[in-house]
C-alpha cells in the first residue's frame, strides 16, 4: 500500500478530500485493496465535483508579453505622450462589435466567440518569473503546472495518450508536476525551438526492431509476466504493470499516427498555414505554429485533457511594429483555423481555449518616432473562447494609457481559479499535501472565480 | 461558520426533548476506526467552530463535540436517527436539503457519504463529553501528549506463544501483535528468494546465479551461519555504501545543480559530488549516526587530527549548502529562503518534523510556535552558506566563498577542456566567457557552511515578511519537549554544534526513532511509521510503537551503528518471511501493518539500471571519480543534454536538478528539492516506453545478447544462459520452447540472429520477474 491512512484522513479533512485521495490512491492504482471504499484512480477520467462547463483546455501560450494595446485593448491615440495608444488600426467585428486589431483579421472572424479580459494584471515584469507564475501560480519556485493540476483533478480520457502535452515548449518547470505524482507531469513535444515536424515524445520511437517484432516481443514479455503473476496471485500491482505495458505499446502505435498530419487535406494544411513561417522576423521565431494548432486539435479530439501550444517571442522591444506584425501573422490564421475546426466538430462547447502571455506592453506615441516597447504587467489582455464562457464579451479595462488595469481586474490566480472552475474543479480546494501542508494552484492567497465570464 | 439557524421556526422547538442518556455497548474497534478516520476530522474541521462547548456562540444550541450532546441534538431536534440516514436532520443539512450545513458551501460528496455511512452504522461515537471549559489549545497542540515527543521507552520484549519462532527481540514484538490478532506469520521465503532480497536490500544489485546456488547450498547445510556469512560479506562490500548512501542522498535532497531559480536559470554545483562521496564513505565506514549527523550540521566546528579528517568535516557541511534556492533578484527574502531550506532539511530529515510552517505563523497542527522557528533561524542565519559561484549569475545568487580542502587531490581540467556552454551578456546578447576563478585550476573545493564573524540572534519576521520585524528570539531549539540536560547555544558561535548535540542527545525523542524507522522501511518495504519524514500530527502513527521504541533504544545503546542495526534486522525471522501468504492473513492485514509477511517491491530507478548493466556484463564497479560538472560552472538550462553514457553505478550519475539522468527519469525520481524519505511508485506507460525504446535499454539488451551468443551455440542452451543471467534460474520447459520459437520467428522476420537474440534479451530485462523483488 502506498498511501497512508493519515494522508487519506488529512485529505478528507482538507476540504475536497476525494481529489487528493484519488491521487494518493492513484500512485499504485490497482495495487491495493480499498478499505475506504473510495474510487481508486490515477489517470482514469473522473467526474468533477462541480458542474463542468468545459472538459479540456487548449492554452495558446504567447511567451514574451503580447502587446495588448495593439491586439485587443483598443486605445485611440490622444496625441498626448503621457497617454500613448494603439499604433495599429482597430475595427469592430461581429454582432458584438468587439474591437480587434487590423493585425488579426482571421481571429476577428471569431469575435463573437471571444471572451476578452482586458483587466489582467500580474505581480512582476520579469519574464521568467511571470511566465512561471502564469504556469504554476508561483513566480519563484518550481511548482505543479496548471496542466498537471487539471489532470490531477480530472484524470484523462484516453489512457493511450498523455493527459497533458506541451508543444514547442521550453523549460521543464512549465510542464512539471513538481510534487504532484509524476503521472501528472506534462509530456513535452518539441523543446526549445526544435523542428516541430520531427519532434516526438521521448522514447516513443526506436528503429532497433520493426513494430511487428516489437509486438511479438511484448507478447513474450506478457506471457512471462502472466506466469510470474500466476505464481503471485495476490499481487495486484503486477496486473497494473501488465496493463501499462499494453498502454505504452498502444501509445507507441497511436501517438505517432496522431502526429502524422500527412493525411490531412491540403485545404486543412493551408488553413492552418502548416510550415508557412520558416524564418525569424526579429524576435518572432519560426515555431510552425500552424502545425502546433493542428496537432492540438488532433490531440484534443483524441481525448487529451490539456494541450499547451507555444509561440514566441512577443518580446518586441525594438522594431515593435515589424515584429508584432510578424507574430500576429504567424499565429492569426492557425488560431482561427483551430477555432473553426473546434466549432465545426462541436468541440468548442466543452473545450476551453485560452490565449495570452506573461504580461503586456506599454503603448506607443507615433509622433515621437519611437518603435520600442517595454514590459507591462499592471494591465494586459487574455482571451478565452468556448468551454462555457461568454462570446463577444469584454471583461475589465485598463486606464487611458493602457498601463494599468482599473476595472474587472483579474490576476493569474483568478484566471487559474476560473479555468479550474470552468472544468468543475473548486480551485481553492483542489489541494495536495506536500512537505507538511496542503498546496494548491492558487497559492495561500487563493483565487477569485470570475463568474462574469461565464455564459 | 454561522449558526445552525432554524428555518422552520418555533414549532420545531417542540422536538427539543432530552434524550435519555443511554450507555450502549461500546462501539466496535472497526466503528471506532471509522469514526476516528472519517468522522472526527470532519466534525473538528467543519462543525466545531459553531457546535462545540468552547465555540464563541453555539449555533442552534447544537453541540457536536461529545457523544451524548450529538445524540441529544439542538433547537431543531436530534441530529440524527441511528441507522436511518435519510430521516436524519444532520444528513439533510449536509445535503442542503432544507437546512444548509456547513453554511459556506456543502462538504464534498465523499464526506457526506461518510456521514451517511456513520449514521447508517448507528453513529458509533467513542467520545466523552468535554468539560465545560476545555483548554484553549486544540488537542493536537498539547505537546506533552503527542506520541512522538514522548521519551523513548525501552519496552521489554513481550512473551509469545510460538516461543521457538523469534530469533531476535524484534521478532517478539512482531509476533506478539500477529498472535494477538489471531493470525500466524507467513512461512519463510525460499532461500533463492531470500538471497536475492538480501543482495538488493544490502547492496542494490542482484546476485549471479552462482551466488544464488552457493548460498542455497550453504544455507541448506549451515542455516543461520550461512546467512550470517552472506550478510557480513555484503555489508563489507563497498557496494553497500553506494546503495544505502543513495537513500540518504534522497533524504538530504542532494542535487548537483540549483534547479530552476524561478528565472529559468539552473546553475551547476560543480563540487556537490564531494558530499555524495562523503555519504557513501560514511555508510561504508559505518560512521555512527550521531557523528554523521553532527558532521553534516557542524563539521566545520569539529576538531580534526588529519588533513583527511579536516576535509571530511568540511565536505559534510555541504548538506546545508546544496539546497535549491529561488533567485536573489527581486527577492528580499533570499537569505531567509536559504535558511528556510536548511531548517526544513534539518527538521524533516533528522527529526521527521515540519518546522517550516512556523516561518509565517505558529504551526497549526504541530506544537511549533513561530518563536521556535526563529530560534533555529538565528543559528543558520549566523552561519555563512557557501554554494560557490552559481555560474556567476548574480540575479540567481551572489558568489560565495567555498571550503578549500587540504588532503584532496588537485584535479585540474584536462588540457583540451573547453567550456562549450556559455552564458549570454544580458546587454549585448553575446556569449560571455566565464569569469576567472579566484582559485588555481583544480583546487579541491567543497560546498558547505561556516560561522559568521558575528553570530547573532534573529528577529521574528511577522508573517514571514522580513520588513515586519518582531521581537528578537534567542537562538535555541524546539520548545515542545525538554531533555534531561540543558543544552544552550554558545553565543560566540552560530549554535550549529549545540544544535547537533541537542539532536543527538540520547534522550532526544525524535532523532533515533526517525532514523531506525528509515532503516526499517528500506528493509521491510514500509516504515513502522509510514510517513518517514512526518512524525507530527498529520503523519502516521506507529503501527507498532513498542517495536519502534525498542529499535530506537537499541540503536542509541549500540553506539548509533547503522550497519549493526541493519545486520540484526536482516538476520531476524521477520525479515526472512515469504511475500506470499495465506488468504486469511492477507484479508486480515492487507496493508501488512503487522509485518507478518514480506512485501514485494519494484526495483527503483537506480537498482533497475544497475541490474541491467550487471546482466549485460557492462557494469563498471569502479567508484565514479568526481562528476560530469566538476569543471563546469555553467547554466544547465543553456546546455541541452549534459548527460553522458556511463556504465558506472547509478549513484555516480550526475543528479542535476530539473535535468535528471535520462536513464533514470522514467521511474519516479524525486525532484531532489526537499527531503524525500520515501519515493513514489507510479505505474505509467512512459515507463514501458523507456523499456521498449530507450537507447540505454536497447544497448544493454544487445550486450546481453552478445554474451548469450558467445557462451553457447544451441538455441536451447542460449535460452538457458539468458534465463540464468536475468532471472538466476533455469527456464521451465514451456518457457524454453516458447523462447526458442520466439527467436526463430523474430529471426525469420528481421533476418538477423543478433537482433533476434537482442529482442529476447530485452524482453527478459522488461519482465516483471526482473523488476520485482519477492
Amino acid at each position: 500500500m502506498s498511501y497512508s491512512r493519515r494522508q487519506v484522513l488529512q485529505s478528507i479533512s482538507g476540504g475536497l478530500g476525494w481529489l487528493a485521495l484519488q491521487a494518493l490512491l492513484g500512485e499504485q492504482v490497482q495495487a491495493a485493496p480499498k478499505p475506504t471504499g473510495e474510487p481508486a484512480v490515477g489517470l482514469a477520467p473522473r467526474k468533477p465535483p462541480l458542474p463542468a462547463r468545459a472538459k479540456r483546455v487548449i492554452f495558446l501560450c504567447m511567451s514574451g508579453g503580447p502587446a495588448h494595446l495593439d491586439t485587443f485593448d483598443y486605445k485611440p491615440q490622444t496625441g498626448n505622450k503621457k497617454h500613448p495608444g494603439s499604433v495599429f488600426e482597430f475595427a469592430q467585428f461581429g454582432e458584438s462589435g468587439l474591437w480587434i486589431s487590423e493585425l488579426l483579421p482571421e481571429t476577428a472572424r471569431h469575435a463573437d466567440k471571444l471572451c476578452v479580459i482586458n483587466g489582467m494584471y500580474a505581480d512582476t515584469g520579469i519574464h521568467a518569473q511571470s511566465f512561471l507564475q502564469l504556469h504554476t501560480g508561483d513566480r519563484l519556485r518550481e511548482r505543479p503546472s496548471l496542466g498537471s493540476w487539471v489532470v490531477y483533478g480530472l484524470g484523462t480520457e484516453n489512457q493511450n495518450l498523455p493527459g497533458f502535452i506541451s508543444l514547442n515548449t521550453s523549460k521543464s518547470s512549465i510542464y512539471s508536476s513538481s510534487f504532484l505524482p509524476s503521472i501528472y507531469t506534462g509530456t513535452p513535444i518539441g523543446v526549445n525551438g526544435e523542428d516541430m515536424s520531427k519532434a516526438t515524445i521521448n522514447n516513443m520511437l526506436s528503429d532497433h526492431l520493426p513494430l511487428s517484432a516489437k509486438r511479438r516481443q511484448l507478447d513474450l514479455v506478457q506471457m512471462l509476466n502472466r506466469e510470474h503473476h500466476a505464481q503471485r496471485p495476490t499481487e495486484d500491482a503486477l496486473e497494473s504493470v501488465i496493463q501499462s505495458m499494453e498502454l505504452g505499446f498502444e501509445m507507441q502505435a497511436q501517438a505517432p499516427e496522431l502526429m502524422d498530419i500527412s493525411r490531412e487535406t491540403q485545404e486543412t494544411l493551408d488553413r492552418y498555414q502548416v510550415g508557412k513561417q520558416t524564418e525569424s522576423v526579429g524576435v518572432c521565431k519560426p515555431s510552425d505554429f500552424g502545425r502546433q494548432c493542428l496537432l492540438a486539435r488532433r490531440f484534443i479530439e483524441a481525448g487529451v485533457r490539456f494541450v499547451e501550444v507555444n509561440h514566441g517571442s512577443w518580446d518586441q522591444h525594438k522594431n515593435h511594429r515589424r515584429d508584432l506584425q510578424a507574430n500576429c501573422a504567424a499565429t492569426d490564421a492557425p488560431i482561427a483555423a483551430l477555432l473553426d475546426d473546434l466549432k465545426q466538430r462541436g468541440l468548442l462547447d466543452d473545450t476551453l481555449v485560452v490565449w495570452g502571455g506573461e504580461f503586456g506592453r506599454p503603448g506607443l506615441t507615433p509622433e515621437d518616432g519611437k518603435d520600442e516597447t517595454g514590459h507591462n504587467n499592471r494591465g494586459f489582455t487574455f482571451w478565452l473562447a468556448g468551454g462555457g464562457v461568454k462570446g463577444g464579451y469584454v471583461h475589465g479595462k485598463t486606464n487611458e494609457s493602457g498601463a494599468q488595469a482599473v476595472e474587472g481586474k483579474v490576476h493569474f490566480r483568478d484566471l487559474h481559479a476560473t479555468i479550474l472552475h470552468l472544468l468543475g474543479l473548486p480551485s481553492n480546494d483542489l489541494t495536495y499535501w506536500y512537505a507538511g501542508r496542503d498546496h494548491r494552484l492558487t497559492g495561500p492567497e487563493g483565487g477569485q472565480v470570475v463568474k462574469a465570464l461565464f455564459a | 461558520m454561522s449558526r445552525l439557524t432554524l428555518l422552520v421556526g418555533a414549532s420545531f422547538v417542540l422536538l427539543l426533548t432530552a434524550q435519555p442518556v443511554l450507555f450502549a455497548a461500546p462501539p466496535s474497534a472497526e466503528d471506532v476506526a471509522f469514526f476516528e478516520n472519517k468522522i472526527r476530522p470532519l466534525l473538528v474541521k467543519h462543525c466545531y467552530e459553531c457546535h462545540a462547548t468552547d465555540a464563541k456562540e453555539v449555533g442552534g444550541k447544537l453541540l457536536m463535540d461529545g457523544r451524548e450532546a450529538t445524540r441529544k441534538g439542538g433547537e431543531s431536534g436530534p441530529a440524527f436517527v441511528e441507522g436511518k440516514p435519510n430521516e436524519s436532520l444532520l444528513i439533510q443539512a449536509l445535503r442542503y436539503d432544507g437546512l444548509e450545513m456547513p453554511p459556506e458551501k456543502p462538504l464534498p460528496e465523499s464526506a457526506i457519504n461518510d456521514f451517511v455511512e456513520w449514521v447508517r452504522r448507528g453513529a458509533p461515537d467513542p467520545r466523552v463529553e468535554p468539560k465545560a471549559k476545555p483548554k484553549p489549545k486544540p488537542e493536537a497542540n498539547k505537546a506533552s501528549e503527542f506520541w512522538s515527543l514522548q521519551p523513548v521507552q525501552n519496552p521489554t520484549p513481550p512473551e509469545v506463544q510460538q516461543a521457538d519462532w523469534p530469533r531476535d527481540a524484534v521478532d517478539k514484538f512482531v509476533l506478539s501483535r500477529v498472535e494477538k490478532a489471531g493470525l500466524a506469520p507467513a512461512a519463510d521465503a525460499a532461500p533463492a528468494f531470500l538471497v536475492r532480497r538480501l543482495y538488493y536490500d544490502l547492496i542494490g544489485l542482484p546476485p549471479t546465479i552462482n551466488q544464488v546456488d552457493d548460498f542455497v547450498a550453504d544455507y541448506r547445510q549451515h542455516g543461520q551461519e550461512a546467512l550470517e556469512r552472506l550478510v557480513n560479506r555484503l555489508l563489507e562490500s563497498p557496494q553497500y555504501g553506494e546503495h544505502w548512501g543513495r537513500y540518504w542522498l534522497d533524504v538530504a535532497r542532494f542535487g548537483e545543480s540549483n534547479g530552476n531559480d524561478g528565472l529559468g536559470r539552473n546553475p551547476t554545483f560543480p563540487h556537490a559530488w564531494r558530499y555524495r562521496d562523503y555519504v557513501i564513505a560514511a555508510f561504508n565506514e559505518d560512521r555512527p549516526y550521531d557523528q554523521f549527523l553532527t558532521e553534516q550540521l557542524a563539521g566545520d566546528l569539529l576538531p580534526h587530527d588529519t588533513p583527511e579528517q579536516h576535509d571530511r568535516n568540511l565536505v559534510a557541511t555541504g548538506f546545508l549548502a546544496l539546497g535549491s534556492k529561488p533567485a536573489k533578484a527581486m527577492n528580499t527574502n533570499f537569505e531567509m529562503d536559504v535558511v528556510a531550506d536548511q531548517i526544513d532539511a534539518m527538521s524533516r530529515g533528522f527529526m521527521g518534523f515540519t518546522v517550516a510552517c512556523a516561518r509565517c505563523h505558529d504551526h497549526k497542527f504541530d506544537p511549533i510556535p513561530t518563536r521556535d522557528y526563529y530560534a533555529l533561524a538565528g543559528i543558520f542565519a549566523s552561519s555563512e552558506t557557501m554554494w560557490g559561484t552559481a555560474a556567476h549569475e548574480n540575479l540567481t545568487a551572489p558568489v560565495t566563498d567555498l571550503h578549500v580542502l587540504k588532503a584532496a587531490a588537485k584535479v585540474p581540467p584536462p588540457a583540451d577542456f573547453v567550456e562549450t556552454v556559455l552564458g549570454k551578456d544580458s546587454n549585448t546578447g553575446q556569449p560571455k566567457a566565464p569569469p576567472k576563478s579566484k582559485w588555481a585550476p583544480g583546487t579541491p573545493l567543497a560546498m558547505g557552511v561556516r560561522d559568521k564573524a558575528k553570530p547573532a540572534d534573529t528577529k521574528v519576521h511577522i508573517k514571514g515578511e522580513p520588513s515586519k520585524a518582531g521581537e528578537v528570539v534567542p537562538r535555541g531549539f524546539l520548545s515542545a519537549f525538554s531533555l534531561p540536560d540543558t543544552i544552550e547555544v554558545d553565543t560566540k558561535q552560530s549554535g550549529r554544534l549545540q544544535l547537533a548535540q541537542w539532536l543527538t542527545h540520547p534522550r532526544h525523542p525524535l532523532t533515533a526513532r526517525v532514523m531506525v524507522n528509515r532503516i526499517w522501511q528500506q528493509l521491510f518495504g514500509a516504515g513502522i511509521v509510514r510517513t518517514p519524514d512526518d512524525f507530527g500530527l498529520y503523519g502516521e502513527r506507529p503501527t507498532n510503537p513498542e517495536l519502534l521504541d525498542h529499535l530506537a533504544t537499541r540503536f542509541v545503546q549500540q553506539g548509533w551503528s547503522i550497519k549493526r542495526l541493519i545486520r540484526e534486522l536482516v538476520l531476524s525471522h521477520t525479515y526472512r518471511l515469504a511475500s506470499e501468504a495465506d488468504a486469511k492473513l492477507l484479508e486480515a492485514d492487507p496493508q501488512n501493518l503487522l509485518f507478518a509477511r514480506s512485501v514485494r517491491r519494484r526495483l527503483h530507478a537506480e537498482a533497475l539500471r544497475d541490474s541491467m548493466l550487471q546482466v549485460s556484463g557492462q557494469l563498471n564497479l569502479q567508484p565514479g571519480a568526481g562528476s560530469l560538472v566538476r569543471h563546469r560552472d555553467i547554466l544547465v538550462n543553456l546546455a541541452g543534454n549534459l548527460h553522458q553514457p556511463s556504465h558506472q553505478r547509478s549513484v555516480y550519475l550526475c543528479y542535476l536538478r530539473s535535468s535528471p539522468p535520462p536513464e533514470l527519469a522514467a521511474f519516479d525520481l524525486p525532484e531532489f528539492t526537499s527531503v524525500t524519505g520515501k519515493r513514489d511508485v507510479s505505474t505509467v506507460p512512459g515507463q514501458a516506453l523507456h523499456l521498449y525504446n530507450s537507447p540505454f535499454v536497447v544497448e544493454q539488451a544487445n550486450h546481453f545478447a552478445r554474451l548469450v551468443m558467445k557462451e553457447a551455440e544451441q538455441p536451447q542452451q542460449r535460452v538457458r544462459v539468458a534465463w540464468r543471467r536475468a532471472f538466476c534460474r533455469e527456464p521451465n520447459e514451456k518457457e524454453l520452447a516458447q523462447a526458442v520459437q520466439f527467436v526463430q520467428w523474430t529471426q525469420d522476420e528481421v533476418k538477423s540472429a543478433e537482433m533476434a537474440w537482442g529482442s529476447l534479451c530485452q524482453a527478459l530485462l522488461c519482465a516483471n520477474e526482473f523488476r520485482y523483488i519477492d
